[in-house]
């Protein structure tokens, strides 16, 4: 049954696009909030949240959400080499060329790095206090959560915050490196 | 419950609250596919691997609206300069059509009680998710694309995840 229903997703998923690509001409905004809308939908059914998976995972054993993490990196293989397969035999000309990666950042200052896993630990250490990942904050806004809301006015805040303070000092930051 | 249409019976099945198996992991790989489609075939990118995710998109929306509304020059990717990137209104807007859909919506407070501490989680979360520029689920798809520091990222995740539940353990056994 699952085997079906993800040949289903998949024929679907590449169909329409293929479809949409060719025939009806969408720009990259409409583009992002139809996948949006999908995930959106599939996360509200499915509970999902990477870093509840892991936290269940780690606390009872429950490993339910963390089978989403894991479905992202299959998805992910899957996802690009079908694309690359599509692009290859059918010279589909809406498809770029995007390399599968195989180094880090295309970074000069050494000093990214660390800040990357640093960034990286206090966003998994922070969001299990959240109860969620921001995809899923996003989804029990969507819900009717309070808490979810109010993350989200957080989110915007410290957004600019970033643009305002963060991102500034980053730059004197790396400079002197 | 039951709806008569002349010749046609149509039984509508009640709305449950199970969670169909392995529904996550469903979701994870459409995650994944919808990643390289977004990528492949409506060129959302560059930068590679920026399909999906609820860090980077909001923030570029949350840039390009203060950009346009307020005339600053905050940082967007380049490929949502002139448009902008709407993932996170279809998060909610997709969540929202679930919710309405399956009888579940309806206002209450969430998992965090306290409002503020909420609204400060977002803050922070948003700043340390920036400095990497990702979520997990961004830096699982870079992960699945052969990127090594994007699996070096997610170890630091997990590290993060195993962290925060040994100091709420902590925090329990003290009180």
């Amino acid at each position: 049954m699952f085997l079906i229903a993800l040949a289903v997703l998949l024929v679907l998923a590449f169909g329409i696009s293929w479809l949409l690509a060719t025939y009806v001409p969408i720009n990259i905004g409409v583009a992002t909030l139809i996948v949006g809308l999908v995930l959106g939908y599939m996360g509200q059914r499915s509970r999902f949240c990477t870093i509840s998976g892991l936290r269940d995972f780690y606390l009872v054993k429950d490993s339910y959400r963390l089978k989403g993490l894991i479905g992202i990196i299959i998805g992910g293989i899957i996802g690009f080499n079908l694309v690359k397969v599509i692009s290859g035999e059918f010279e589909f000309p809406g498809v770029p060329d995007f390399p599968m990666l195989s180094q880090g950042l295309e970074v000069e200052p050494i000093i990214l790095l660390p800040l990357s896993i640093i960034g990286a630990f206090g966003m998994a250490f922070f969001s299990v206090m959240a109860e969620g990942c921001p995809f899923r904050q996003h989804v029990m806004a969507g819900e009717g959560y309070l808490s979810g809301i109010l993350y989200l006015f957080g989110l915007l805040l410290g957004v600019i915050f970033f643009d305002v303070v963060i991102t500034p000092f980053l730059q004197v930051f790396t400079i002197a490196f | 419950m039951q709806i008569k249409l002349g010749k046609f019976n149509l039984t509508l099945k009640k709305p449950s609250l199970k969670l169909a198996p392995n529904m996550a992991l469903l979701t994870g790989i459409a995650m994944g596919v919808l990643a390289a489609i977004a990528q492949g075939f409506f060129n959302v990118q560059p930068p590679v691997g920026d399909g999906v995710c609820a860090v980077s998109h909001p923030a570029n929306l949350i840039n390009w609206l203060s950009n346009t509304i307020f005339n600053t020059e905050f940082t967007i990717h380049g490929i949502f300069v002139g448009i902008p990137v709407l993932t996170s209104v279809g998060f909610i807007l997709g969540s929202t059509a679930a919710a309405l859909k399956n009888k579940e919506f309806r206002f209450r407070k969430g998992p965090v009680r306290d409002n503020i501490f909420a609204f400060m989680l977002g803050f922070i979360i948003i700043n340390f998710g920036l400095l990497w520029g990702s979520c997990p689920i961004r830096t699982a798809i870079l992960a699945s694309y052969g990127m090594v520091w994007a699996m070096l990222v997610l170890l630091a995740i997990v590290l993060g995840v195993i962290a925060s539940c040994e100091y709420i353990k902590w925090k329990v056994r003290r009180m």
